[in-house]
């Protein structure tokens, strides 16, 4: 029997050690990008019972159920997180129970890849790449949102104050890293308060 | 040289326990830590710093930091070298290497000073009256000559080894400039509750407090600053960056500082620092506290080594302990510079003031007095002795208005300290429209009003007293932290007293007559950078350049790297007093950024080499690096062009590629493609009106080309479309089309067909697909374990099947674009890899062969597939590309179908994709290459068309052609002629642009 062995965008490079903060890959994670109307009861009561907690319908929040979480994307697309293992199946139960809705559920987990920064200065290292305010206090755990990252695209989302996962997609992947490991060099800190 | 230019007391910021050795034009020199190139090199007795831009004049330090204009170094070694650095902020450190600009072979002996000799044929508008004639000398001639001998600094030659980076920032105040003002504004907006960034040039906090005359509560203004600047540094909320010059002020109060990191110090660097760093600030309150720059004076020769502004030569006393010379003329039209006068007669300098006023009555001169300086009222330096330095001046009688020196009498003298009162820094507020009046009193231009938060406080703001200063510091304070809080709190302004001298009024002095007729003692010089006189602003005006703005780009006046900060306002005098005109009449110049240059490096940040420009990997990338891929830049992507095995040049190995697909088995790595989701109740409507084929007719596990028009009724994508279920479409589009697609149909479903419930979602990067194509591709892909059946009945071309290969969880499409059997097989992208391989091993013993993009490209020009963007240009239509039949007639409406019907798109005799075989069948037409109606010996010749894709084709065994021709489809058989560079002529034949199997049958096996 033929085994697949999955392999992540960055499986190749090694955590990087001259670094203030952490900087690693998350592999377990699965992703399914979920589609719907707020405004359709059905979807958000059948969206509820699949996944165990409501959609987020205020911008750039999450919402979370154990290791379900989901992120706000826009006003009708959320990315729903899961385990990587569980995320085929959570897709076609969603699927399934959202037959007679008009929505759409699409596993997405290997789209992109997620770097997590942690660390006393992984939001200045952020602020190195982006005009989001890091030091702002509305951006506390469980925030999301999507935004400019260096020359890319990216997705942030604050896990605990100083633990920020930051999606690509994963072409890309190679370069965030390689612009986060520059941007977290030691020596580098802006002493920014 | 013997005397001592370093005192041997004094210099708040030198520390003489610290001995610093450095290099300046290849001399070691030996100053004190604290000390800056400017004041270690004159302490060593050197006046001479470097040759002005057009004259070669000898030139040494005039100013105090920023607005220096002549001593401009260059600073470090091969390519860690910069340019244009003013002496007076580089920081010295053991080790650190600078020479002087514009100078050959050697400063003190300088060929280009003859230039000098001539300045009398060197006017204002020079190269444009000179270097008209003959035009060819333009290029060769006269350029290299004027870049030769003018000009500033040198590059550096060779990649820059150091690193910089970009920091965002949002705060509620912004502070620029850490001076009195600034610093007591930073302090109360911070106490309000507000977060409080201040930004500063200088490498010490307190602007020019330690040369200002006043007492605060007993204590000198420097004093008094010190614990602020503590309590400043402690408070949580407050941030305070040195040695960062705010160098542009943008839209909504965004503003960008450049911060020089690690530039004094190599330790820091060597510590993993960045050499500078761009900071960009997102400020909701701005407050202006910039200062004011003195004005120099024009008298004859007026940029002799030595000659320095007043503020200049108080500064290098108080800050370094050093002194230009020992008997000094200090020469003023303001009261300011008798401080001067009282710090250099303190350090034991001899000194006399040339006061250009008739009657001042402040309290500075009458302190003057009072302490035996000797003062010449009425009187201005009329001439200037001495050329790489002062050794005496002229003083004459003077009263406003007069223009010619009548007495005059010498004065043996070795430096001179002048003083044409203070222009606050306007720069920042006018970079985004601030408004500026004319404020008579200080003879100089202030800020007026803004449409951005923005306040300008302190000497910026025109205010130069000590005590209205801390008044309107604190206010603007309370009023930013007010205007950006909900709740800001209350700060109480402490009672201060406040003592300072009462100031007489300063009087305009813009031009201080010479010795001779005409003034012809010497230049009187306004812009030092570039070299600009009095005489050429008079000229000009002569001449008819009656706007500034036109002044300014005839003489070049206030264009310099120093934009302006000394010149500006005294060319406007000059100008005024020319015209007879008033200066707010005269106008303004453009203030632009930055306010000091700034290097590219820093500009850069941290996106260079790798970072440069993001690349785009897919899931087989390392692969293909390992087996000696080729590479091709497609958008971003980086996709393998071909795989050349040892000793095959790339023609050999696209042509091996080629024939594997065509006689056997190929695989590409084709996971680039766009894929987009597209689901709901009326996606397949959805589609019928992006595409102009119809979709909604498509049985379900079936696949459709499908052809996209813009509005205008173009081509401008193309792609493959799979029907998963009644309601679920999965759209390829082309690789570079991934991102610009899916927008577009997010686009129509938001802003034009909001009742269609569709939902789309891009998922390109997913999937890793892969094709497998040629004859023997059903046999490696039997070996894969499908879990669904292979045969032609149960698995046609143009379905697909979703299923499993082993463990694989698979999409298969069974669609061609090479013309073979062919299967595009998509797998989770994680899994991607493990496919590749997977399927590499399967097909080892059939001889599979991994193929690029070129074979790819060839493959499906032999079947006369077209590729988007080469056979169509964004003005081709489906009917031009044979694809006519493509185009429904049957549906109501699609995007480009009103188009269609315009004259120009239905008019006969448009340019008609035709295949082209050459005469000669080796020979390949360039892509691009434009046929002819008729060959002359030279252009022009009239166009009928251009070649869209050209190959030597492996299969056929010759060149084969696309090309878009002129009423092309009626010519089939006919012979036309490209005309191509160096005369060369190449006909070819008309034929049908399918080259190979014409009837499809391979496809289909």
């Amino acid at each position: 029997m033929l085994e697949p062995q999955h392999e992540s965008a960055l499986a190749h490079v090694g955590e990087p050690s001259d670094t203030y903060i952490s900087i690693r890959e998350i592999l377990t994670r699965g992703m399914i990008d979920l589609r719907g109307q707020t405004a359709d009861r059905k979807f958000m009561s059948v969206a509820k019972n699949v996944l165990g907690i409501d959609l987020p319908k205020q911008p750039r929040t999450s919402h979370s159920f154990g290791e379900v979480k989901a992120l706000w994307l826009s006003p009708d697309q959320w990315l729903i997180l899961c385990s990587h293992s569980k995320s085929a199946v959570l897709q076609a139960e969603l699927a399934s129970a959202l037959k007679e809705t008009h929505a759409l559920a699409v596993d997405v987990s290997d789209m992109r890849s997620i770097i997590r920064l942690e660390g006393e200065g992984a939001r200045e290292v952020l602020m190195k790449g982006g005009s989001l305010d890091f030091t702002d206090g509305a951006l506390a755990p469980g925030y999301v949102r999507r935004m400019r990252f260096a020359e890319i695209a990216a997705l942030v989302h604050i896990v605990e104050h100083n633990i920020i996962d930051l999606y690509v997609f994963r072409s890309y992947a190679q370069y965030a890293f390689d612009f986060l490991q520059k941007a977290a060099r030691n020596g580098t800190q802006t002493g920014i308060k | 040289m013997t005397k001592p230019f370093r005192l041997t007391e004094g210099g708040n910021r030198i520390d003489r326990s610290k001995r610093i050795t450095f290099s300046f034009d290849g001399r070691d020199v030996t100053g004190f830590a604290g000390d800056t190139v400017a004041s270690a090199v004159l302490a060593s007795g050197q006046k001479l710093f470097g040759r002005s831009f057009k004259y070669h004049r000898p030139r040494g330090v005039v100013g105090l930091g920023s607005e220096e204009m002549n001593a401009l170094i260059g600073v470090g070694a091969d390519a860690q070298h910069e340019p244009n650095l003013r002496a007076t902020q580089v920081e010295v450190f053991q080790g650190l290497v600078c020479v002087s600009q514009n100078r050959w072979p050697s400063l003190r002996y300088d060929i280009g000073a003859t230039n000098s000799l001539v300045s009398r044929f060197l006017p204002a508008g020079f190269y444009y009256k000179t270097f008209k004639w003959p035009r060819a000398f333009w290029k060769h001639v006269y350029e290299p000559l004027i870049r030769r001998t003018a000009g500033l600094g040198k590059a550096a030659i060779g990649p820059d080894p150091d690193s910089y980076e970009h920091m965002h920032v949002h705060v509620d105040v912004l502070v620029i400039g850490g001076g009195l003002a600034g610093l007591v504004a930073a302090e109360t907006a911070a106490l309000a509750g507000a977060k409080v960034l201040l930004c500063d040039e200088n490498s010490e906090l307190g602007g020019i407090a330690d040369l200002t005359a006043g007492m605060i509560n007993g204590a000198c203004v420097a004093d008094w600053l010190a614990p602020l600047v503590v309590r400043l540094t402690d408070m949580p909320n407050v941030q305070l960056l040195k040695r960062t010059t705010a160098v542009g002020h943008f839209y909504h109060n965004y503003l960008m500082a450049h911060e020089r990191v690690a530039d004094h110090d190599p330790a820091l660097l060597a510590a993993g620092a960045p050499r500078q760093r761009v900071w960009k600030i997102r400020a909701k309150h701005v407050i202006l506290a910039t200062g004011a720059l003195e004005r120099p004076l024009a008298f004859a020769n007026n940029d002799r080594p030595n000659i320095m502004l007043a503020c200049a030569a108080r500064g290098l006393l108080t800050r370094y302990a050093v002194t230009p010379g020992m008997n000094g003329v200090v020469f003023t039209n303001n009261d300011d510079a008798y401080l001067t006068a009282f710090v250099l007669k303190k350090a034991g300098v001899n000194v006399q003031v040339v006061d250009s006023r008739a009657r001042p009555d402040g309290d500075l001169v009458n302190q003057a007095q009072a302490q035996g300086i000797v003062v010449s009222l009425s009187s201005v330096i009329s001439a200037v002795e001495g050329t790489s330095s002062v050794s005496a001046v002229k003083i004459a009688s003077y009263r406003k208005g007069q223009g010619r020196v009548i007495t005059e009498r010498k004065v043996l003298c070795d430096f001179i300290a002048m003083s044409g009162g203070w222009n606050p820094v306007l720069h920042i507020w006018a970079h985004n429209g601030g408004k500026i009046k004319f404020d008579e009193a200080l003879q100089s231009f202030r800020p007026d009003t803004h449409r951005d938060a923005i306040t300008a406080v302190g000497a910026a703001n025109g205010t130069m007293s000590v005590k209205d200063t801390i008044g309107e510091a604190h206010g603007a304070g309370e009023v930013a932290a007010k205007a950006v809080l909900k709740k800001a709190k209350a700060v109480k302004s402490a009672k201060l007293q406040v003592k300072e001298p009462k100031r007489g009024a300063l009087e305009a002095l813009w031009f201080a007559p010479a010795t001779g007729q005409a003034n012809e003692g010497g230049k009187h010089f306004i812009d030092f950078q570039n070299d600009v006189t009095v005489a050429d602003l008079e000229l000009a005006q002569r001449e008819g350049y009656e706007s500034v703005e036109h002044t300014k780009r005839y003489t070049t006046f206030g264009m310099a790297t120093d934009q302006g900060k000394t010149s500006n306002l005294n060319g406007l005098g000059i100008l005024a007093e020319a015209t007879g005109k008033t200066i707010p009449e005269i106008g303004t110049t453009t203030f632009r950024p930055p306010y000091t240059p700034y290097s590219f490096g820093a500009i850069a940040g941290a996106l260079t080499k790798e970072l440069f420009l993001p690349v785009r990997r897919t899931s087989v990338f390392e692969w293909h690096i390992e087996k000696g891929a080729v590479w091709e830049p497609v958008g971003q992507w980086r996709r393998a062009y071909t795989y050349p095995k040892a000793g095959e040049d790339k023609t050999q190995s696209i042509a091996r590629e080629v024939l594997a697909v065509r006689n056997s088995v190929g695989l590409l790595d084709a996971s680039t493609l766009g894929k987009i989701e597209i689901k709901g109740p009326d996606a397949a409507a959805f589609l019928d009106r992006v595409y102009t084929n119809t979709f909604s007719t498509l049985k379900v596990g079936k696949c459709r080309y499908g052809l996209m028009l813009n509005e205008l009724g173009f081509v401008m994508d193309d792609g493959v479309t799979a029907r998963l279920a009644d309601d679920h479409f999965v759209m390829h589009t082309t690789s570079g089309g991934a991102d610009r697609i899916a927008a577009w149909l997010e686009e129509w479903l938001q802003t034009e067909w909001t009742d269609y419930k569709v939902f789309v979602t891009p998922v390109t990067e997913q999937w890793a697909q892969f094709a497998l194509a040629g004859p023997k591709a059903r046999e490696v892909l039997a070996k894969m374990e499908p879990d669904f059946d292979l045969d032609n009945e149960a698995f046609p071309h143009m379905s697909f099947k979703l299923g499993k290969l082993g463990g694989f969880p698979v999409r298969v499409y069974r669609i061609s674009f090479s013309g073979e059997l062919s299967y595009e097989i998509a797998t989770p992208t994680g899994l991607g890899l493990s496919l590749w391989k997977a399927l590499i091993d399967a097909g080892a013993d059939i001889g599979i062969a991994p193929y690029g993009t070129e074979a790819l490209h060839i493959l499906r020009a032999e079947k006369g597939y077209i590729v988007v963007g080469d056979e169509t240009d964004g003005t081709t239509t489906a009917d031009d590309v044979g694809l006519g039949g493509m185009v429904s007639k049957k549906k109501a409406d699609f995007i480009g179908k009103r188009s269609l019907e315009q004259s120009e798109l239905t008019r006969r005799g448009r340019k008609q994709l035709v295949g082209l075989l050459t005469e000669e069948p080796n020979e390949v037409l360039p892509d691009g290459a434009h046929a002819v109606a008729a060959v002359h010996d030279k252009p022009p010749m009239k166009t009928i068309g251009h070649v869209t894709s050209s190959y030597l084709s492996p299969t056929l065994g010759r060149s084969i052609a696309m090309a878009l021709i002129e009423n092309g489809r009626a010519r089939m058989g006919e012979s036309i002629s490209f005309s191509l560079e160096g005369g060369k002529v190449v006909k070819a034949q008309i034929v049908d642009h399918v080259f190979y199997d014409k009837d499809g049958g391979r496809i289909h096996a």
